[in-house]
This record gives C-alpha cells, structure tokens and sequence, in this order.
C-alpha cells in the first residue's frame, strides 16, 4: 500500500473535489478516471474509450453554458447511460451471434468472439499493487449494475450523495441504500485488506 | 487513528487514483485528441432556438394586440359606409341633373311631382 501511495501526488486525489475553470480543465481532469471506469465495467479498452469520448462530446455539445459546479453529475451520468448502453448492445450481439450459429465456424471451431482481446498494457505494470488494483475491480465487477455505480461514483470519484443521485438519475436515498450494501459486499470480498 | 472502513475507503480510493493515472501513453494521447475534438464541436442551433422562444412570444402578443384593436377599424369601416349611403340618399333628394336626365321628366314635371308627394304621404300613414 505504501507503494502505491507513495507514487500518489496529493494534488491527484484533491482534484476531484476542486470546481476547475474551464470545461477543458474539467475533461483533462475527468478524463484518465472516466476511462478507468468505463473500462473496469465494459472490460474492453476501444469501447471504454467510445463511451468516454462520446460523453466528452455530449457534454460540450449540450452542457458548455452550465455552470462549472454542475459539470462533474452531468458528465458522470452521461459516462453512466453510455457504458449501459453498451452493455445492452453487448447482450443483444451477443444473443443474435448464438442464434448464427454459436460464434463457430464449419470446421467447428469457435471463432474469435465480437470482443477481442484486450491488448492494452497492465495499467499498474510500474507498481507494486497491481494484485490489489486487480482484487479490487474484480470485487467491483461482481456488483450489481447499481451499487457499482454507486460506489464508483461516491467512494472513488467522490462525489457527493446529491451529485451521485443526480448522475444516477435517482433519489439520494437510493443512493445510500446501493453503496451500504455496495460497501458490505466489498469489505466481505476484501477481507484481506483489513 | 483510522478505523478499518475508513482505512478500506482510503485504499479503495488511492488505488482508483493510481490506476487512473497510469495510463499507458498510447490510451492518454487518445484522451487528449477526444478531449480536443470534443471541446471543437460547436452548439448549432442552440442560439436559434434561444430566440425562438421570445420571437415566439412577440409575434403571440402583436396577434393579441391585433385581434383586440382590429374592432375599431371595422367601426371606422362601417361608419364609412353609413355616410356613403346617407351621402347617396342626400343626392337622391337633389335635383336631378339637367344634362343627364330625360327630357320627358322636364315635360311632365308637374306629374311626377305629384307622384313623389304622393307617395311620400303614403309612407307615412
């Protein structure tokens, strides 16, 4: 752990919470951790890499005149729809491949899946806590759509529970009830981190 | 003194962040140019229909103020119209003219004079 924050700056883990001036400084800030997040849920690098640029666009195309404090729920939530979206795409493609012919060709082989490989680079491959980083989006795969959401967007983005309801397009409440439960689960995956 | 959640949270979090930032530099250099083009795209339209809205409601409240002085025109109309014809009526009371009439008129004056009080005193019975 000291590792790893040890190679954290600290302006790195306040820049969250800072209302940065202009849009552009917003998405540079959002951007790394959008596509993180994008990723760990659609587990694809050239998706998770449409979704955040799509919500970028989205964005500037229809929310550049709103004040800077209302930019984080709503490019959150914009993020949130497109990775659902993709994910509902996934299924469908994925049902209408079994229908032809269960992804494998006449010789029977199973042919490469609508999904490639993922050739990217370990993102934590310079750390010591890439078995940790791995635990952790492997706990938070296992989540449920919405308290995935929830924990992302609050314990890791840090947003608060206002800006998380927002983004999630539901009441503060809901908000709670998803990361308790979101949280009860994790620390039972974690145990080791205790 | 943390307690474990909080010391959980903070791990979570440090994680996150670290993760986030090392990004290989291929996936970053793609962030930037999506960041670029994005922040290139323009708004079309959005200033049209900003002014729809208020030319929508001027053009709604000149109809309004149409439809509410439009009576008086048709007053000033329909006095027009009544002058016209009691203007008709006072040339109907003048004496013929001269040129245009017929000659029998002049030649048998004395009867259609007659006629004409007449007929004015039967209208009033």
């Amino acid at each position: 752990m000291n590792s790893v924050a040890g190679t954290l700056d600290t302006d790195l883990l306040g820049d969250a919470r800072e209302t940065p001036a202009t849009l552009d400084a917003f998405l540079a800030q959002v951007e790394r951790r959008a596509f993180r997040m994008a990723e760990l849920q659609l587990r694809h690098r050239e998706d998770a890499m449409d979704a955040v640029q799509d919500a970028m666009l989205r964005l500037v195309k229809h929310y550049r005149d709103k004040p800077a404090t209302e930019w984080a729920p709503l490019f959150w939530g914009i993020l949130r729809r497109r990775v659902v979206d993709l994910q509902r795409r996934r299924k469908v493609r994925s049902i209408v491949v079994g229908w032809l012919g269960g992804g494998r060709d006449d010789d029977g082989d199973e042919l490469p899946t609508w999904e490639p490989a993922d050739p990217g680079q370990d993102p934590l491959g310079r750390l010591h806590d890439v078995q940790s980083y791995a635990d952790l989006a492997a706990a938070v795969r296992q989540l449920p759509q919405r308290q995935r959401e929830a924990f992302m967007l609050r314990m890791l983005e840090g947003l608060d529970v206002a800006e998380t309801a927002r983004a999630m397009d539901c009441s503060e409440g809901s908000v709670k009830t998803h990361l308790s439960r979101a949280m009860h689960h994790l620390r039972d995956q974690l145990e080791d981190w205790r | 003194m943390t307690s474990p959640d909080e010391h959980f949270e903070q791990r979570a979090r440090e994680l996150w962040h670290a993760a986030a930032q090392h990004i290989d530099p291929a996936t970053a250099g793609r962030l930037r140019a999506a960041r670029r083009q994005a922040l290139e795209t323009k708004a079309p339209a959005r200033r049209a229909v900003r002014w729809l809205i208020p030319t929508g409601a001027f053009a709604a409240i000149a109809l309004a103020a149409m439809m509410v002085w439009q009576p008086l025109p048709q007053h000033h109309a329909t006095s027009a119209m009544h002058a016209a014809s009691a203007a008709d009526e006072l040339d109907n009371e003048l004496p013929p003219d001269a040129d245009k009439a017929d000659p029998n008129l002049y030649q048998n004056l004395d009867f259609y004079g007659w006629l004409a009080s007449t007929s004015s005193h039967t209208a009033a019975r």
